[in-house]
Formats: C-alpha cells, sequence, structure tokens
C-alpha cells in the first residue's frame, strides 16, 4: 500500500502532522461508520440476531456487487439499494427454506450466506477492469484511501465515504428515535407485542433494512467480513456495562466511534490494515467490560464473592460471641486461623468487641447485631421445621448459610408465619427485633 | 452380598441400603438456590410419584440425582453408593421437549441407544442388543413401528420409544421426567401398564407427575414438592388437603426471595 | 517441470482436496445434527491469527507449520467462545460473532502487516482468505488428506456414541457418557476440517465446506449413517468441481467456487429430493388435497342421491342430480372451494365414477357407489380406531400427511 508507505516514517509526529487532515477524516469516516452500525447492532444484540447480522454483513456483497457493475457508485443510492435488496434476499431465503423442511436456525442462515458471498466474490473476480471493487476491499475495506474521494459539500472538499456515513448515522438515528419504543418492545417481548397488535415483523423488516444500510456504509471502510465486528462488539460491550436499552445504544455507539479512531491510530502506527485493528480494538473494549463492568464484570463478582466471605466470617464471630454469653461464657476465646483473627480485630476496630484479657466480649452495638444474626439462624431454623419436612438435626446446616442473607423484613414474615413458636425447634428462645 | 432372584439387589455388605436417597439435597441454577434441603428415602420397589406445581422443582430434583444439574449441599445416593458407581442400575426417560424429533434415526435405532452404555465405547450393537431392544418395544405395544423415523409418531408413541429405550437399559430404578404430559389417556394408561410390570418384577420407578387425580390412583408412595419437600409417605397420607394447601398454595415468596438474596450475594429487604 | 510431472501433482491435489471435502462433510453432519453449525464459522475465521504467528514466529512458510498455527488459534478461538458463554450474560449467538469479527480482524490485521513489516518470501499467506489449490504441493496435499484420514477415522470409530450425544445429550450424559469430553471432541475434529480446508476453500468460506453437504444430505434419508456418507460425497463432488474450474481460470479463487459446486448440490436436494424435497412435498400436498376434495365429491354425490347413512342406503343412491348441484354441496362454505370442487368434479368423470343420466343430469355409476361405499367404512373403521386408540389413529393419520400408506390412499381407491 503505497499510501500506508507514505505516511509511515519513523518519526510519528512529524509524518502525522504533515498528513493530520487525511488522518482526521479517515478517523472520522471510521468513527462514524462504527457508530451507525453500533446502533443498529444493539438491537440485534438484544434480540439475538447477531449471527443474522453477520450473513447480511456476508451476504449484502452481490448485491453491491451488481450494483456497482450497473453504474452504481460506492456508497452511492443504487448501492444501497442492492445491498438492501440482497439482505432481504438473505432473510427470506433462510425463513423459505426452514418453512420448507429445512434445516433449523443457524445450519440455514449458513448456508445462505456463504452462498451469496461466495456469488458476490465470483462477480467480483468476473467484473470488467476498473470497476470499483477487488477481493481486498471487499475482505478488509481501505480506509486509508477513503480521504482521497472527494465531494465538494458547501466549498469544502469531504470524503465521500465520510460524507455517506454522515448521512446513514443521522437517518438511523432519526429512524431509531421514532421508533425506538416499538423497537425496545419487541426486542424485550416479541410475543407480547404480536399479542399486542404491534407490526412486530415491520420492525424486524425495518432493523434488517437498516442493518443493511449500515453494512453498506462500513463497507468502503471495513469490507463485508468485519462488518460483524463493527455491528456487534461494541453493542455486546455496552450490553455488559448496562441493563437499560437506551443507555446501551449509546454506550454502543460512543465505543464504536473510540474504537474506530484509536483501531485506526493503531493500523497507522504498526502499518497494517485498518480494518482489522479496528476489530481487535473493539475486542479490547469488550475485554474491558467484561472485567470492569460494575454488577457483572469478572473483576467486580470476584470482589463480591471476597466481600461476602468476609461478612460471613464476621458474623459468625458475633454469632460465636453471643451464644457463648447465652451459654453462660461471657467471653470468647481468640480464634485460630488467619481468617478468624482477623475479623476479631476488624470488629474491635469497628466497636463490636472489645478485648478482655486475651479473650473478646460483646459491646452493645456489637450485642444488638448479633442478636439478629442469631434471631435470623433460629427464625429460618423454625420457619424450615414447620414447612418442609425436615427431622430438627437437619435444621442446623442450612440455617448456618441462610443466617446471613435474611434483613428485618423478612425476618418479620418468618415470624408471622411462625406464630405461636418462640423457641427454635432445638427448644432455644428466638431473639426479639431490635 | 445376597443376589434377589429376580428382584433387586438391595443387600449390600449384608446391611440394606434405600434404593434411592436424598440427603439434605439443595439444587441451586446458577447461585441460585430452587430446590432446598430434601431429605427422602426410598427403601422398597414401588410406583413413587413426585408431585408438586409448575416450576416447583420437581424435575430438577431428578436431573440432580442424576448428575445433570450440580447439587450445591447434601447428596444423593443409589443403593447406598453415589450414582457413578451404579449408573448400569439406573434407567432415565427424559421429558420429550428435550429432544428434535427430526433427528435421523429410526424408533429401533433411539432403542438401541438404551444398550449403548453397557455395550462400551467403539463397539456396535450386535444380535444380542438388536433383540432386547426388539423385546422392549414388544412391551410398550411398538413392535409394528421399528423402522419408522421417530418425527412420525404420535406424541404417546414417542413416549413409548422413550420408555422403550429405558427399559433396554436393564435397570434397576426408573426415573421418568413427566411421562404422560401431552400424552392422550389411552397412552397414559399404556404407559402405567408398563411401570406397573417394572414395579411387580421388584423395580422401583420414580414418576416426576403432575396430574393429581391419576396421582392418587396410579402411585403406592409419593412425595409433595414445592421448592422444598412437603410431605413424603404412602400417597394416601400424602396427598391430604392441608398438605395440598401447603404445596398449592404456595409459600413460594420466601423461597423464592432468600434465593435470589443468596445469588446476589447480599440480604433481603 | 515436464508435462506429466504437472499433471500429477494437480491429481494429487485433486484427490487430497478430495479427501478433505469427503471428510469435512462426514465431520460437519456431526455438527449440524448438534445443532451447532456456526461453530466452524467462529473456528474458520480465528485461523487466520495462528496462521501469521506461526509464520512470523518460525520463519517458515510451509503448509504442516502454518496449519498448525491455525489450528492452535482455532481453538483459542473456541476457547474464548466457551469462556465468554460461561462467564459473561453475553448471549450465545453474539458469543459466536464476536470471535468470528475479532478474530478475523487480529487475523487480517497480521496478514496485512507482515508484507509491510518487511519480511522477505511471506508473500502468499492472503492465499488463506479466500483459497487457493493451483499454490498447493502434492507433498501437501498428501498430508491434508493424511488429516482427514485421521479424523474420519476417529468418526466411524465414534460413531454411535457422536450420534447419541447429539440427540439426547441429558440421557447420554444420565447413562455415564461423558457429554462435555464428546462435545469438545467433535469441536476440535471441525477445528480439524476448518483448518485443513482453509488451502483449498479459504477462511471466510470453509465453514460452507461443513455446514452445506449435510443440510442437503439431510434432504434424501432419514438415517444418520446414510446423511454423513452422502454429505462426504456432496463434499468430495464439490471440492473436486471447484478445484477443476480454479485449475482452468487462474484467476479465480478456489473458495467461492467449491461453495458454489456445494450450493448448487443443496439447491437440487432443496427442490428434487424425493420425499423431503420441494417438489416432492408440493406433489403429496396437492395430490392429498385433490384426493380429499374428490372424496368430497363422492359424498357430496350421495347424499344428493339419499345415501350415506347405511350400506342399504348407498345401495339404493341411484338417483340423479345435476353437476352444478354436486359441485355446489361439495364446495360447501369454503372460500375456495368451488374452484377446487369443479376441478375434483372433472376428475371424478374422468375416473367413471359418475356417469350421465337422462336430461343432462347425472348419477353414480357403479364404481362410484362402490368408492363411496368403501370411503364410507374407512372413515368409520378410523372413527372406531380413535375411540380406542386415538395415539393410534392421529399416529396414521400424521404419517398419511407425510406420505407413508394410509388414510388418504384408502379414499382414494
Amino acid at each position: 500500500m503505497p499510501l500506508a508507505e507514505m505516511l509511515v516514517d519513523g518519526d510519528s509526529a512529524g509524518a502525522f502532522s504533515a498528513h493530520g487532515a487525511i488522518h482526521a477524516w479517515a478517523m472520522a469516516t471510521a468513527a462514524v461508520v462504527a457508530a451507525a452500525c453500533g446502533l443498529v447492532g444493539t438491537l440485534l444484540v438484544v434480540r439475538r440476531l447477531s449471527l443474522l447480522g453477520d450473513a447480511i454483513g456476508h451476504a449484502v456483497l452481490p448485491g453491491i456487487a451488481v450494483a456497482v457493475l450497473f453504474g452504481g457508485r460506492p456508497g452511492g443510492p443504487l448501492v444501497i439499494l442492492g445491498a438492501a435488496a440482497a439482505a432481504l434476499v438473505t432473510v427470506w431465503l433462510t425463513q423459505a427454506i426452514r418453512a420448507a423442511g429445512g434445516p433449523a436456525e443457524d445450519a440455514g442462515a449458513g448456508v445462505v450466506f456463504t452462498t451469496l458471498f461466495a456469488l458476490g466474490v465470483v462477480i467480483v473476480a468476473l467484473a470488467p477492469a476498473g470497476t470499483h471493487l477487488d477481493a481486498g476491499c471487499v475482505l478488509h475495506g481501505d480506509l486509508a484511501f477513503l480521504p482521497f474521494d472527494t465531494v465538494p459539500v458547501a466549498g469544502v472538499e469531504i470524503p465521500r465515504a465520510c460524507l455517506a456515513g454522515v448521512v446513514t448515522l443521522v437517518v438511523l438515528a432519526a429512524a431509531a428515535a421514532a421508533t425506538w419504543r416499538l423497537q425496545a418492545f419487541v426486542a424485550f417481548d416479541p410475543a407480547a407485542a404480536r399479542a399486542a397488535g404491534l407490526p412486530v415483523a415491520a420492525a424486524t423488516a425495518g432493523l434488517l433494512g437498516a442493518t443493511a444500510v449500515a453494512t453498506v456504509a462500513s463497507f468502503d471502510a471495513v469490507g463485508a467480513v468485519l462488518a460483524v465486528a463493527l455491528l456487534v462488539v461494541p453493542a455486546a460491550a455496552a450490553e455488559l456495562l448496562t441493563r437499560r436499552l437506551h443507555r446501551m445504544a449509546i454506550l454502543a455507539m460512543l465505543l464504536g466511534a473510540l474504537g474506530g479512531c484509536v483501531g485506526y491510530l493503531a493500523a497507522w502506527r504498526w502499518n497494517t490494515s485498518a480494518a482489522g485493528m479496528i476489530a481487535v480494538v473493539l475486542g479490547l473494549e469488550y475485554l474491558a467490560a467484561a472485567l470492569l463492568a460494575p454488577d457483572d464484570g469478572w473483576i467486580s463478582r470476584g470482589v463480591s464473592r471476597l466481600r461476602l466471605g468476609w461478612r460471613v466470617a464476621c458474623e459468625d464471630r458475633l454469632a460465636a460471641a453471643w451464644r457463648s454469653e447465652e451459654a453462660g461464657v461471657p467471653s470468647l476465646p481468640s480464634a485460630g486461623g488467619v481468617t478468624r483473627r482477623a475479623a476479631d480485630g476488624w470488629l474491635r476496630l469497628r466497636g463490636r468487641l472489645t478485648s478482655a484479657g486475651g479473650r473478646w466480649r460483646l459491646t452493645p452495638t456489637g450485642r444488638r447485631e448479633a442478636e439478629m444474626i442469631v434471631r435470623s439462624h433460629r427464625l429460618w431454623e423454625t420457619w424450615l421445621g414447620r414447612h418442609a419436612d425436615l427431622p430438627a438435626d437437619h435444621l442446623h446446616p442450612p440455617a448456618e448459610w441462610v443466617e446471613h442473607h435474611l434483613g428485618a423484613a423478612m425476618r418479620r414474615r418468618l415470624e408471622a408465619e411462625t406464630v405461636g413458636h418462640t423457641s427454635d425447634p432445638h427448644g432455644r428462645g428466638i431473639p426479639p427485633e431490635a | 452380598m445376597t443376589v434377589a432372584a429376580a428382584g433387586v439387589q438391595t443387600v449390600v455388605d449384608g446391611s440394606r441400603e434405600p434404593l434411592l436417597e436424598f440427603h439434605d439435597v439443595t439444587v441451586a441454577y446458577g447461585r441460585r438456590p430452587v430446590v432446598w434441603h430434601v431429605d427422602l428415602a426410598i427403601d422398597a420397589p414401588c410406583l413413587f410419584g413426585i408431585i408438586g406445581p409448575n416450576g416447583a422443582g420437581k424435575s430438577t430434583l431428578l436431573k440432580a440425582a442424576l448428575g445433570l444439574v450440580p447439587v450445591v449441599g447434601g447428596r444423593v445416593r443409589f443403593f447406598g453408593a453415589p450414582l457413578d458407581r451404579v449408573r448400569p442400575r439406573v434407567g432415565y426417560v427424559p421429558q420429550r421437549e428435550t429432544v428434535d424429533w427430526d433427528f435421523p434415526v429410526s424408533v429401533m435405532d433411539v432403542v438401541l441407544m438404551g444398550t449403548y452404555a453397557r455395550l462400551g465405547w467403539f463397539r456396535r450393537p450386535g444380535s444380542k442388543e438388536r433383540r432386547l431392544a426388539a423385546e422392549s418395544l414388544d412391551r410398550v405395544g411398538l413392535a409394528d413401528l421399528v423402522g419408522r423415523q421417530i418425527g412420525r409418531l404420535s406424541g404417546g408413541q414417542q413416549q413409548r420409544v422413550f420408555l422403550a429405550r429405558a427399559l433396554a437399559q436393564q435397570a434397576d430404578v426408573y426415573l421418568l421426567d413427566e411421562p404422560m404430559a401431552g400424552v392422550d389417556v389411552r397412552s397414559q394408561e399404556e404407559i402405567f401398564r408398563v411401570l406397573g410390570e417394572l414395579r411387580r418384577d421388584g423395580r422401583l420407578v420414580v414418576v416426576v407427575h403432575h396430574d393429581l387425580r391419576t396421582a392418587a390412583e396410579w402411585f403406592d408412595r409419593a412425595a409433595l414438592i414445592d421448592m422444598r419437600l412437603v410431605a413424603s409417605g404412602p400417597t394416601a397420607e400424602v396427598l391430604t388437603p392441608d398438605n395440598l394447601r401447603r404445596t398449592y398454595a404456595g409459600q413460594l415468596e420466601i423461597l423464592d426471595e432468600v434465593g435470589r438474596a443468596v445469588a446476589e450475594r447480599g440480604r433481603t429487604s | 517441470m515436464s508435462g506429466v510431472g504437472l499433471a500429477h501433482n494437480t491429481l494429487v491435489v485433486a484427490a487430497g482436496v478430495a479427501a478433505v471435502g469427503f471428510a469435512a462433510g462426514v465431520v460437519g453432519s456431526l455438527c449440524v445434527l448438534r445443532k451447532r453449525a456456526l461453530v466452524g464459522d467462529a473456528a474458520a475465521h480465528a485461523t487466520l491469527v495462528g496462521v501469521a504467528v506461526a509464520f512470523l514466529a518460525t520463519g517458515r512458510r510451509d503448509l504442516p507449520t502454518l496449519l498448525l498455527g491455525g489450528l492452535a488459534s482455532a481453538c483459542v478461538g473456541l476457547g474464548a467462545l466457551v469462556l465468554i458463554r460461561r462467564w459473561t450474560r453475553t448471549r450465545d449467538d453474539a458469543a459466536t460473532a464476536i470471535v468470528i469479527g475479532v478474530g478475523f480482524g487480529l487475523g487480517i490485521a497480521l496478514i496485512s502487516g507482515i508484507p509491510a513489516w518487511g519480511y522477505p518470501d511471506s508473500a502468499g499467506l492472503e492465499t488463506f482468505l479466500l483459497g487457493h489449490t493451483a499454490a498447493l504441493t502434492a507433498r501437501d496435499a498428501v498430508v491434508l488428506a493424511a488429516v482427514a484420514a485421521a479424523a474420519l477415522a476417529v468418526v466411524v470409530a465414534a460413531f454411535k456414541e457422536s450420534v447419541l450425544v447429539a440427540f439426547d445429550a441429558a440421557f447420554a450424559a444420565a447413562s455415564g457418557w461423558p457429554v462435555t469430553a464428546i462435545d469438545c471432541l467433535i469441536v476440535v475434529l471441525v477445528a480439524t476440517m476448518v483448518v485443513v480446508g482453509l488451502p483449498a476453500v479459504g477462511a471466510v468460506l470453509v465453514t460452507a465446506l461443513v455446514v452445506i453437504p449435510p443440510v442437503a444430505a439431510r434432504f434424501w434419508t432419514d438415517r444418520a449413517s446414510t446423511m454423513l456418507a452422502l454429505a462426504g460425497a456432496i463434499g468430495l463432488v464439490s471440492a473436486l468441481v471447484g478445484v477443476a474450474v480454479s485449475a482452468s481460470r487462474p484467476g479465480l479463487a478456489t473458495g467461492p467456487l467449491v461453495v458454489l459446486a456445494a450450493a448448487a448440490w443443496f439447491v437440487v436436494s432443496f427442490l428434487a429430493a424425493p420425499g423431503r424435497g420441494w417438489i416432492a412435498r408440493r406433489r403429496e400436498a396437492a395430490a392429498a388435497g385433490r384426493s380429499w376434495d374428490e372424496g368430497l365429491v363422492i359424498d357430496a354425490c350421495l347424499r344428493l342421491t339419499g345415501g350415506g347413512a347405511s350400506a342399504h342406503a348407498d345401495a339404493e343412491a341411484t338417483g340423479a342430480f345435476t353437476e352444478e348441484g354436486a359441485i355446489a354441496a361439495a364446495a360447501g362454505d369454503r372460500a375456495d372451494g368451488r374452484a377446487a370442487a369443479a376441478r375434483a368434479w372433472s376428475a371424478v368423470v374422468v375416473a367413471g365414477l359418475v356417469e350421465p343420466a337422462a336430461a343432462g343430469r347425472w348419477r353414480l355409476s357403479t364404481a362410484g357407489r362402490a368408492t363411496a361405499a368403501a370411503r364410507r367404512q374407512r372413515v368409520e373403521a378410523w372413527l372406531r380406531l380413535f375411540a380406542e386408540d386415538p395415539d393410534a389413529a392421529r399416529g396414521l393419520a400424521t404419517v398419511d400427511l407425510t406420505g407413508a400408506s394410509g388414510l388418504s390412499s384408502a379414499i382414494r381407491s
């Protein structure tokens, strides 16, 4: 790629600024196109249509190829029409095959999109020389060259691909905003939507058409095969970060745009395909989301597991101290084991325990808390004893772990359902609510 | 060790072990407990029904016994041993919906699958296995449908194919998951007849069942499950109005909420 | 190189690719039966990374090295797929799409970068994108065929286990079979076939080689073993056709040609397979519909002449009726009933079941009365069966719709 060689130079700063405008346009194109794909991709992911998005990404190729053969310009209306037609043909064929007794789900889609893609490649290969397509472009786009094909807009030379991307983004965003409620409803519960008389089929058709349009817009930037990365990865990352659909959409667009820019820069830095690096950066974004997501991320899950373990250790110590008091021994010896000793230390720090001659005593605060834990324990034993067919000697172990998960309101409900039992099945009294 | 002549080998090392025992079994999906602390022992061959409302965990309990769903508390024992040691003695009839009936196998192919475990790796079923499969099909009344592709069967016939497959396992304990679901009355009676024969031959038959009326007629012993064991024992003693109310009127919310709190590693409100 | 040597080379390559096609069809069948058709796609897109890394790490461009690298990265990609499914909220289909997109992106980034990073002797890795058998040597082809044969041997050995797990994994697990391990085995086999298919078909399209032949084969048979063999045959032929056409037009990549050949097989199977093909089904449905309509016409004629209630009444049903009346009675309230009834009337006339009577009217012929009587008896027999054993009766009716002998032909006869 001569252009890439031109751009790449040992001293990045000098080379970069010299061609800053080119880079800016390329990044803008990538960002805009990725944002459009991210928006559409959100709905695809939530509706479990990711692989159909992949299929459409592949299958628009023959539509685009035919349109170009008929004189359509890349990104022009004829090409978009061709792509949309190909997308709808894909979907229709997949459904028709299944309805006519063919294979279900993925297999049918697999047959259709590989066939259409192969057809497209053959058309491209057989096309007369001089048409705007070639195999490399098909597979991974040509982002670095895009800034050189410009159209004048209000006196400024804007790259055609960027303009097409912006128009696509605006149109799709407007369409999304207009039909958002419908799309959201259908995404979460298609059966209910259908029962409510909403035009589910039309919504789906609209979504798939939008996918085709977004794929076409990204075709020049990242080619056919990597459109799936733009469609699915930012949306999947966004899904890990939030549960609200509109926030997911916005996040997907932002993550996509970010990936587009950073990916392009990385490709420039390492002198390789922009489309590939964009996909890689998006993958890293997904990884980061999986790690760092507030509720579901691996890090936060690990942290929450540790916190539960710690809480259990502390509560167990408090309960042990209280039971010890109940049995007449007012203080608890120091424990063996690192965790229990650390828990004792922590409880002392929080004012739940005081030290008394190498042993531990409950403070008033600590006693109140400990009572609630033992109350939870014994209420649960009583409730289980009444409502589950368990012998008395099987009640302690379950209560041992459930006691840490009961709140005040639940304790009152348990009490209400075990009216008449003031002591647990072992005959020990149940402390009243604080 | 003694071996009963035509019945079930239940005497192991001189001590009597329950045929099937759930000891404080808690089953969870992910981190969320859905069946709590079930304590159940079945000592003698009988027709045993596991009854309860939808979503109560009956199928889950069965699957946990078979190791298909992890047991997070307690243990399940067959003949006093863990399942892995006595697998050839336990037969399973899963729910019909678990299978794609468009799969390209015939009735005979499916019933032969019951013989695979005893064949082991790489060996093909031979004439002995085919004879066994044919006999099993005969017992359930499907002898003339041997070559048919399974999609071309009615619901009751499909269920009977599954039953024949289990019979071909030649097990001592049979676990059936909703075998009567979506099957017309006539076929249900057919299936029940076969199960009765199994019981007479000294096998234990455990059936997850949803219909109270037929449960009262068919099963010798039963257990009422609604996320926990409500009652177990002889059917007439178990299916009392009080027990039924406790099962079907649902104390579900408490277990549900506590289960959710456990899954989220927090507290209920 | 002498002309003979060249021809020999081409033959060996063709044979090797054919072997790959055959094995891919067989192995792919297991995946399709297990409802995991696109796992091969994820593996395929992930192979490129390994190919590039193998080249970068060893500096060698021989096929076995590159393919080993591809296999390793395919397995990594599949492992990532499992991790995503197990440890995140991301849904299965999105997980597959992520592995496909990111894996392929990384592969493209490496393969595009290698020439620019100044590696001599690096051209040619792009052939792994869409396949190019012209670059294969005879030795390469032998290696590919050997791997394909090994995979086939594994499938044949573990056939019953694979089919069992694909059909009913719960029962298999309860019986003690290591379902996860067997699943893993199938997936690794598919990954191997995908890797082995790279030189011929390329990463983007090789999934077609493991998906299209099984799907096509399914139309022809209801036995799993036949389906696997047939899928192999279709894969083999498609691969050969693709290689042959690609050899005659050196500018074309092989991959798309192989896929189009397989797709042609699919179209033929979908349309023309006896029993499950579209044409056969339409004809069957039409015949059943026709015989149903004809039966309605006969019934109508019988009613118009006072018969239908019993055998005695049937025998007395010698009265006459008009064509119009018969058609109207047969059509009933149905919207399109008239047209169907009119067509059926013509068929009934042609079959000689009604004959002209006086004054432009018609009456049932002897044959027609016999047909009507037989029809009534069969319907009654079916109703009796239904009362005793609704299952068998329904089974009978269901079977008829899909073509075995039974009620519709009984009515027709």
